[in-house]
């Protein structure tokens, strides 16, 4: 069994020592100082700065390089492409977490047989993602029936399609695990053409006869002919096997006649074929073979069937055949259907195709993965790889039943997106690969494997700007560092634009992350703050609560108001207060100096001190101004302070006996506050609480007389 | 895989990237501060939106101030003083850098600032030359002016030792990048100095009943105390049980286990967990990706170098990028 290597899990895909050596392409001509900035932006982006060395004469003095680190794109499939799969996938998976969530309550408490087993929803979320990795199967078969061409050349499948199918079939499709055999070889019918590139497989040979068809007169003469019939036969195509074989010349009008036992014997093997029995449920139409469902049935027709071919091998016909490459040929392909392992291994090139063969001829009773690990090292030896292929580490982890390796070759080959979404159909109904993706491992921080695949896919989501919305979808489902995690991509979004303010807000308010929605408007209020825009500033930092930066903006306003009382700068000053008041949703900080512009307009009104309805005026104002919760407490003094007039009133006392109680209790409360720790103390001289206390004295002992 | 970004001016000496990577600012030999920005947060093309002479002495490096508290930078200059500068828009003018603040150090150069958010205020630690650190605190959030100093103290763990004057050729510092409430503040800070007890990285802890900063942990092992260290890191911790911290001393890259429950004598245990001397010669800057998985080291020999953990926790490199025309 091959072991786990352990590696290669971060967002980088290869953990060889010596770490593996790129260059980093940049653009300036001149010589670089070894002085390199680094910068991790967005996800898993780094931007690397290289600076020219200064003494040289360049046009540039430096610059700055994207480094996008394993953001999906291999060639195989675009960027844009990966953005479709990645958007197509969020809705599968997040069904299927919440299906899980409901279906593990669900399962304790009812043990409905009707209910759905776990893989069938499992099964159903592969289907969805299945059809986001392309096209469905292509057909071996032509539908326009032109006689010439048994192979289509179809859109070009893709790897990492074939690598989810081999999952799903494996660990997710339980239906399927009568008949792995069979799903085998319709999986190689799709992807074998994958193998080509790199080998000779069937597919090329088919291909590239078939290129050559139409120059060929004589077509049983040519060895080719029956090499690619044999080949075909071997990794179970019978459609193009029984279609190549009814091109024979001996069909034709004018020879049938000649050769008729000819015509005879290949017929007679063309019909062997079709009615080869196969142990599957069914078979799609124009497929050949016979299906059976149950073992039994299909050993005794298997048994027959064999005995059939051993009959034809055995007739005296071919003694009368005198075309010897008709012979020789079908011969051949009775050989094959016989199980002979020199004219299997001769009919196929990768040692997936022997495999396969195999398991159509030597041992067609195989069932699930019994020996099929050792089956396939034995192929491998047979027909050894020159080179390693992307699909080949995941296949052989499935075969040697070793989830891990399956988890760290398909992160290897096909990435974060694989590894993220396919641990759904590894731990399907899999205690074992449930137990070992899903248990917390102190090494990596106390998360499982599947946290770990989902965080690191979320950070490639985030690095780019059309993705990272659907990172907290991922970052959701992860238990432990999702939400750490979530929190500092958020945090990391730009505040000046509105948009993606909002829909940073919405994401916020939909994990419930108030904390970081309150920083994030706290980040907005601030920079429009300081860009001009003293409007939503205001806004933002309301509904942030940051009490704390509006104290500090109203005392700011405080002081220019208070300064300002006689200037014409006060038109200014009273227009922004209008502007916060009109802003301010809740009772805010800044209410109050609302108020306060109105009582500082009524001590103008007053001006020589003579008004009296003016000055009564401001009497209530004050009162109003000095109740208030929302007047912040540190302006009690000036207010009191600017009230002197008002308290030292000559004709008569403008505040009763209970107002002036009111006022001296909150002196007597301000004296008491600035004993606490964390008084915030008012610039303001203690004279004037001094002046003011004996003011409100001498102002409580003429409303007591009056009264 | 690598995209150009943007050209640099002639004589650029140092680049940072804002908190969402939407904006850079560089500092050149003559003193200008350029800042580069993206229209729109889905493009990546950049472009100079303001230039500004700061001064007329070269900038070495550039830190930007937290976002809570605006558009701002802190610019180093090779003269060892530093200012901070400010993007605001002042009495209806249109926007503009400003200056906030000029530090000027009498005897001893600043050699790294980095500032650090805690829930009340921002707090900007300073390191210098002659091995003292000094760590001042804003007072009024909307006003960057505004600046007292909090602290002074040596990277030391024991107060009362004595040595010589110090001369130190480079500083680092780097804050735990934790913003929730209810932590403490605290930072790791090395030296590359000719002192070896200013030399080892200290995490140093502000205590909030007694008001002054105290040294919780020491990231060397005691053979190691002296040697020199380049470059600290503090990883962002998204739920580890524990924090990460990466240190390059002359020996190599270290990569530290930090556990913030402290042990009986109040220090806080720390565990060596990975010793790496793949960079070679001196290692000039470390950075952390955001999920604390992923480390990238650049140094003298001009390489960048990513470092990460397999699944049994060991520590390793991942790849070398070498700048390549």
């Amino acid at each position: 069994m091959p072991e786990p290597d352990g590696g290669e899990l971060g967002p980088l895909s290869s953990s060889p020592t010596p770490p593996p050596s790129y260059p980093l392409r940049h653009s300036l001509r001149s010589p670089l100082s070894p002085r390199v900035s680094l910068c991790w932006c967005r996800g898993n982006s780094l931007r690397v700065s290289l600076f020219s060395q200064p003494a040289s004469e360049v046009e540039f003095g430096g610059e700055v390089v994207e480094l996008k680190l394993n953001d999906g794109g291999d060639g195989e499939i675009s960027n844009a492409q990966w953005r479709r799969i990645a958007y197509g996938s969020v809705s599968p998976f997040a069904m299927l977490q919440s299906r899980r969530n409901s279906f593990s309550s669900l399962s304790k408490i009812n043990s409905s047989p009707y209910h759905l087993e776990w893989w069938e929803y499992v099964m159903e979320y592969s289907k969805d993602i299945n059809s986001l990795l392309g096209n469905p199967k292509s057909s071996k078969n032509s539908l326009i029936e032109d006689p010439k061409t048994f192979v289509q050349k179809s859109e070009e499948p893709t790897c990492l399609k074939a690598a989810w199918e081999l999952m799903e079939m494996f660990y997710a499709d339980k239906l399927s695990q009568p008949w792995l055999p069979e799903r085998l070889v319709d999986w190689l019918a799709d992807y074998d053409s994958l193998f080509a590139r790199a080998y000779g497989t069937v597919y090329s040979k088919l291909l590239n006869f078939q290129n050559e068809l139409i120059n060929l007169q004589v077509i049983e003469d040519d060895p080719r002919y029956w090499e690619v019939i044999a080949s075909a036969l071997a990794v179970g195509w019978l459609e193009i096997v029984v279609k190549l074989l009814r091109l024979h010349g001996s069909y034709q009008l004018d020879q049938l006649s000649n050769r008729e036992t000819e015509n005879g014997l290949v017929e007679a093997v063309a019909v062997l074929i079709s009615k080869m029995p196969r142990m599957r449920p069914e078979l799609e139409p124009r497929r050949l073979g016979e299906c059976y469902k149950a073992k039994p049935d299909f050993i005794k027709a298997w048994e027959k069937w064999r005995g059939q071919i051993n009959k034809l091998d055995c007739s005296a016909f071919w003694i009368q055949c005198h075309h010897v490459q008709t012979r020789e040929g079908l011969r051949n392909l009775l050989q094959i259907m016989l199980g002979n392992m020199s004219s299997l291994s001769a009919a196929t090139s990768h040692w997936l195709e022997l495999y396969i063969s195999h398991f159509l001829y030597v041992r067609p009773f195989t069932a699930g993965l019994e020996s099929m690990y050792s089956l396939a090292q034995r192929c491998i030896q047979l027909k050894p790889m020159s080179n390693s292929h992307k699909l080949m580490g995941v296949m052989i982890g499935i075969l040697g039943e070793n989830t891990e390796v399956v988890l760290a070759e398909s992160s290897k080959e096909f990435g974060p997106w694989m590894a993220a979404h396919a641990i759904e159909l590894l731990t399907a109904g899999s205690d074992e690969a449930e137990a070992l993706l899903r248990e917390e491992r102190y090494s990596l921080g106390e998360i499982s494997l599947e946290e770990l695949h989902r965080l690191v896919y979320a950070q490639v989501l985030s690095s780019h700007a059309l993705s990272w919305q659907i990172a907290p979808v991922y970052l959701s489902s992860c238990l432990k560092q999702g939400m750490g995690l979530l929190e500092i991509l958020l945090y990391r979004q730009p505040v000046p634009h509105k948009e993606l303010l909002l829909k940073n807000l919405e994401i916020c308010r939909l994990y419930e992350l108030d904390d970081i929605s309150s920083n994030i408007m706290k980040m907005a209020g601030v920079h429009h703050w300081k860009h001009g825009r003293k409007g939503s500033g205001v806004y933002w930092l309301q509904q942030a609560q940051d009490e704390f930066r509006l104290n500090k903006i109203a005392q700011l306003l405080f002081g220019s108001v208070g300064k300002s009382i006689s200037d014409e700068s006060f038109k200014q000053w009273e227009g922004l207060i209008e502007l916060l008041h009109s802003e301010s949703k809740a009772a805010g900080g800044l209410e109050f100096l609302l108020k306060y512009r109105d009582f500082k307009r009524l001590l103008q009104q007053i001006g020589d001190g003579k008004n009296d309805v003016a000055a009564q005026q401001a009497v209530e104002s004050l009162m109003l101004l000095m109740k208030n919760p929302s007047t912040p407490q540190r302006f009690w003094l000036p207010l009191l302070n600017d009230s002197l007039k008002l308290l030292n009133w000559q004709d008569r006392p403008l505040l009763n006996v209970s107002q002036t109680n009111l006022l001296l209790n909150k002196l007597q409360e301000l004296s008491i506050a600035r004993l606490r720790p964390h008084f915030v103390k008012p610039d303001f001289p203690m004279e004037a609480l001094n002046s003011v206390r004996l003011s409100l004295a001498t102002n409580l002992g003429r409303a007591i007389l009056e009264e | 895989m690598e995209k150009s970004v943007l050209k640099l001016d002639k004589g650029t000496t140092c680049t940072a990237w804002n908190y969402c990577g939407q904006r850079l600012a560089a500092g050149s030999v003559d003193g200008t501060l350029s800042v580069f920005d993206s229209p729109d947060p889905a493009s990546s093309s950049f472009s100079r939106s303001s230039s500004v002479k700061v001064r007329e002495v070269g900038i070495s490096k550039v830190v930007w101030v937290p976002p809570e508290y605006g558009d701002a930078v802190a610019c180093i200059f090779e003269d060892g003083n530093f200012s901070i500068w400010e993007e605001v828009a002042e009495d209806s003018l249109s926007v503009q850098w400003k200056l906030c603040e000029f530090f000027k150090s009498s005897s001893s150069k600043v050699l790294d600032i980095q500032f650090g958010v805690s829930p009340t205020s921002l707090k900007m630690v300073a390191g210098y030359s002659d091995g003292s650190l000094k760590v001042f605190e804003l007072t009024n959030p909307l006003e960057l002016k505004n600046w007292q100093l909090q602290a002074e103290f040596q990277n030391v763990i024991d107060s009362v030792s004595t040595f010589g004057k110090a001369s130190c050729l480079s500083a680092s510092i780097s804050w735990n990048p934790v913003r929730g409430e209810g932590q403490e503040s605290s930072f790791v800070m090395g030296f590359n100095s000719d002192t070896p007890q200013l030399n080892s990285s200290k995490v140093w802890e502000f205590d909030e009943a007694h008001q002054r900063w105290l040294p919780v942990a020491e990231l060397a092992l005691t053979e190691d105390r002296g040697d020199r260290v380049y470059s600290v890191a503090w990883a962002p911790n998204i739920g580890r049980p524990w924090e990460l911290i990466a240190v390059a001393t002359e020996k190599g890259i270290t990569i530290w286990h930090l556990n913030l429950s402290p042990d009986a004598d109040g220090r806080l245990p720390v565990e060596r967990v990975a010793l790496h001397s793949g960079q070679e010669g001196e290692v000039w800057q470390m950075e952390w990706d955001m999920s604390g998985m992923t480390l990238a080291t650049t140094g003298s020999d001009g390489a960048v170098k990513l470092w990460q953990s397999n699944l049994n926790g060991v520590w390793q490199g991942q790849a070398t990028f070498l700048p390549t025309c």
